[in-house]
């Protein structure tokens, strides 16, 4: 075991937060923020190409993926500490969350080859398709459906919660096939442009928004949104994988993107600020650092963030290893989201009812974010795969305990 | 960066549990619950053949010099098999001895450890149970070429079995906190001395231990007098951590015992493992234990190079002490009725990772250290880098140097 980063990633990481220092800036910072809910063009601006092109010429983007298609031929942890140090920063460098990995395992050469690099410079941006109003958790109910017409598809239905639906250039889209089948064996993974007609984007405002949250908090923002399709015609190169087969696809893909940099951070991040804010403030001549009881739960959270992050270390090896998790990115997106919501909530009873100050207010605290953070927290046990169903996966993948479902029906029988 | 077991590490891992699996059955551990020693003579020699007691000792004392994380996994089988054997106390003293023992101490205690011939042990605990240096209340007067020690000890593991045990006490009258400590290898034999064996939870071997003017020679000091409190505060990071790995093994075995007899044990016509209540419970368990190995093993890891680990090693003790206590709950509550029953062997875990989730210090005690090194030291922190390590301001030698 080794639990260091090489010199050499260390110094790839000293450069990474020297090359931010000097790069980034409030505006940028708010752009690639996906939920930003401002309506404008879709894709980048200009600025933001501009940052991405000086980050792809240092080499830091897509430092995992292949060479051929634009990336690295790097290392998962190098690739790893680069996102860590933008997300700290409050960017995510990530390529659109689970579609550059499913492209590059279940794409066609055509596809890796147009998307990719594309995704890597951010030309090309995703948003995701899957949950639907009646489709969440049990996502394989899904309605959104495709249906063959010659060359084409022609999709109709509703998606739910599509976080960046209104700047991101395509869709990510999870639709049913075969309505006959059995309800894994009947979708297919498609993806297209967004401006291709018939899509309509409506927004759906969170509870972080007005005042907006700021940058950095724990699922942060304003904006997410619902997504029409009205005969929307796609041509069948769109389809990702084959046809029919699209649930491994998609499933594969989220595995993925329960684990890295974005769910660590986004999980551990108050820990540090509360430890920092501690130190240096007071309230009055109240010192909340000298508090006993804030010292030991501080303590008691340092330690649970630890965990957060040495769970995250290990999904890194596994993938480094070029092995398949088990059950362990399912453990990790238990421990993780529901640390974040603990920590939040152990703030709250430090800080009392400045913890209810929210963005803008007067005497609100470090922009309000531990308040945002009270409204936002508990989202990170919610997407993706909600904690209980991640404790259903750990049970059953991991200790092979039976479904419940199958065997109250065999029981009933 | 790769966090889990490489081939040499599973090798060990698995051989060691190979070899318990067929040396050391539940039978064997019930009976030495009322062994006045408190483990098989055989066994132990068994070990040493193994090489356990010299893992990690020097290569001229007859040891494998092989590093601490390797006596981590053994001492994590040692758990997972209940194995009653006092590895862990052994390793604690002689690993000390190996590090800040003279080399005549090292030639003089060293080799019968290695062969098997000795049981070790040591003594910080007294009335307060804490592991901080203001606890230690034993007074030690220097007299003619040696000290003579006065005072009593707790909760001292195996001294029954002990041939010697390594005492901490006070050589620097009035002398407070980490100032005036003295480290001390005391022959349990010696004119003086005198125990009462505890009844633990643990059906295990700790004695309350008298000295009344014992006499130890003055070759007999680990260190300078009065200055041991950084070898001490060493011992007691290497045992806590070992004690961590001992213990989360044992909590391993406890926990998958829970997820076999969910399988066949059924109610309302299906087994309990297809009730979501169980897998919930299930899957926290192991995200539990699966947490504190990742700490345990960070915590070795760092002390193997040489990096200061005081504040991971607290970080490991403070969540398995809660973390594994909850998971052998946890389990005890799968099981039902039966789990309680003497006769049923899930206890012989449950009662052993009680125990040792409440020695070498609570959760409280280990996160106050945290707590010290995170918020009273300047600077900001960062997960995932470096914390202030746990000095004093005006200390001139940083903890680091004393590794």
């Amino acid at each position: 075991m080794d639990f260091a980063f090489t010199p050499q990633q260390e110094t790839l990481r000293r450069e990474v937060r020297q090359f931010i220092a000097e790069n980034l800036n409030d505006e940028i910072v708010e752009e690639m923020d996906a939920h930003a809910g401002a309506e404008r063009p879709r894709g980048p601006s200009s600025e933001v190409s501009a940052l991405f092109k000086k980050i792809h010429e240092r080499g830091w983007l897509g430092i995992a993926y292949p060479k051929e298609y634009g990336g690295q031929d790097g290392d998962r942890v190098s690739q790893y500490i680069v996102e860590e140090e933008f997300h700290r920063a409050g960017i995510a460098i990530t390529l659109g969350g689970s579609g550059a990995p499913a492209i590059l395992a279940a794409g066609t050469e055509e596809q890796k080859q147009y998307y990719i690099p594309r995704l890597i410079n951010r030309e090309i941006t995703f948003c995701l398709g899957f949950t639907e109003p009646h489709a969440g958790a049990d996502l394989a109910s899904l309605r959104c459906s495709a249906v063959r017409d010659g060359e084409d598809f022609v999709i109709n239905g509703q998606k739910m919660y599509t976080t960046a639906a209104h700047s991101a250039t395509h869709i990510y889209l999870m639709a049913r096939t075969d309505r006959d089948a059995k309800k894994h064996d009947g979708i297919s993974i498609f993806i297209f442009p967004m401006d291709t007609p018939g899509i309509t984007v409506r927004p759906l405002w969170t509870i972080q928004n007005n005042p907006t949250a700021p940058v950095g908090t724990t699922y942060g923002a304003s904006r997410t949104n619902e997504t029409f399709f009205d005969n929307v015609r796609v041509h069948e190169s769109c389809l990702l994988g084959e046809e029919n087969k699209g649930w491994r696809v998609g499933a594969m893909g989220l595995n993925l993107d329960r684990v890295g940099a974005w769910r660590y951070l986004i999980s551990v991040s108050r820990d540090e600020d509360i430890v920092n804010w501690v130190k240096n403030n007071q309230f009055g001549d109240y010192s909340p650092a000298k508090n006993p009881a804030i010292r030991d739960k501080i303590a008691e959270l340092w330690v649970e963030a630890q965990v957060c992050r040495l769970m995250t270390m290990r999904s890194m090896s596994i993938v480094e290893r070029g092995d398949e998790f088990t059950y362990e990115g399912s453990a990790e997106k238990v421990w993780a989201p529901e640390h974040g919501v603990r920590i939040t909530e152990a703030i709250t009873q430090m800080l009392g009812p400045y913890t209810t100050l929210l963005n803008g207010s007067p005497r609100a605290i470090d922009n309000g974010i531990f308040a945002h953070n009270v409204m936002g927290s508990f989202q990170s046990g919610i997407n993706h795969g909600s904690v209980q169903v991640m404790r259903d996966q750990v049970a059953r993948r991991g200790l092979g305990m039976p479904s419940s479902r199958k065997s109250t029906t065999a029981g009933a029988r | 960066m790769d966090v889990l077991l490489d081939d040499d590490e599973h090798l060990i891992s698995d051989s060691a549990r190979a070899f318990l699996a067929g040396e050391c059955s539940t039978k064997l551990v019930r009976e030495m619950e009322s062994d006045d020693l408190g483990y098989p003579a055989e066994l132990w020699q068994k070990a040493a053949e193994l090489g356990w007691q010299g893992m990690c000792l020097p290569e001229n004392v007859g040891g494998s010099d092989m590093p601490l994380v390797h006596l981590g996994l053994v001492l994590h089988e040692v758990g997972r098999a209940v194995a009653p054997l006092p590895l862990h106390s052994t390793a604690v003293a002689s690993l000390t001895i190996a590090h800040d023992g003279t080399e005549d101490q090292q030639s003089r205690y060293l080799p019968p450890v290695a062969m098997g011939e000795t049981v070790l042990t040591w003594a910080f605990t007294e009335v307060d149970p804490r592991p901080v240096p203001e606890a230690v209340q034993m007074q030690a007067r220097e007299q003619g070429d040696g000290f003579v020690l006065d005072g009593a000890k707790l909760f001292v593991d195996n001294f029954n079995a002990a041939d010697h045990c390594l005492v901490v006490a006070r050589t620097t009258p009035d002398s407070e906190g980490e100032a005036g400590l003295t480290l001390f290898i005391v022959d349990t034999q010696a004119k003086g001395i005198s125990h009462t064996p505890l009844v633990t939870i643990a059906k295990d071997k700790q004695s309350e231990v008298l000295f009344e003017n014992v006499y130890v020679a003055k070759e007999d000091v680990i260190g300078t007098p009065g200055e041991a409190w950084p070898i001490v505060e060493d011992m007691l990071d290497r045992g806590t951590v070992l004690l961590c790995a001992q213990m989360l093994g044992a909590a391993r075995k406890d926990i998958e015992m829970a997820f076999e007899y969910s399988q066949f044990r059924e109610a309302f016509g299906i087994p309990i493992a297809a009730f979501q209540s169980v897998q919930h419970m299930c899957a926290d368990m192991v995200v539990w234990v699966d947490g504190g190995d990742l700490l345990t093993y960070e915590a070795l890891w760092r002390i193997d190079q040489g990096l200061p680990a005081s504040v991971e090693v607290s970080q490991a003790k403070a969540f398995c002490n809660e973390k594994c206590e909850a998971a052998v709950r946890n389990s005890q509550i799968i099981h039902g009725g039966i789990g309680f029953m003497m006769e049923f062997d899930l206890n012989l875990w449950f009662r052993r990772v009680s125990a040792w989730c409440m020695r070498m210090g609570t959760s409280l005690d280990h996160r106050a250290r945290i707590a010290h090194a995170l918020i009273d030291m300047p600077g900001t922190v960062v997960l995932g880098r470096p914390i202030p390590v746990l000095v004093q301001e005006d200390d001139a030698v940083p903890a680091s140097a004393s590794r």
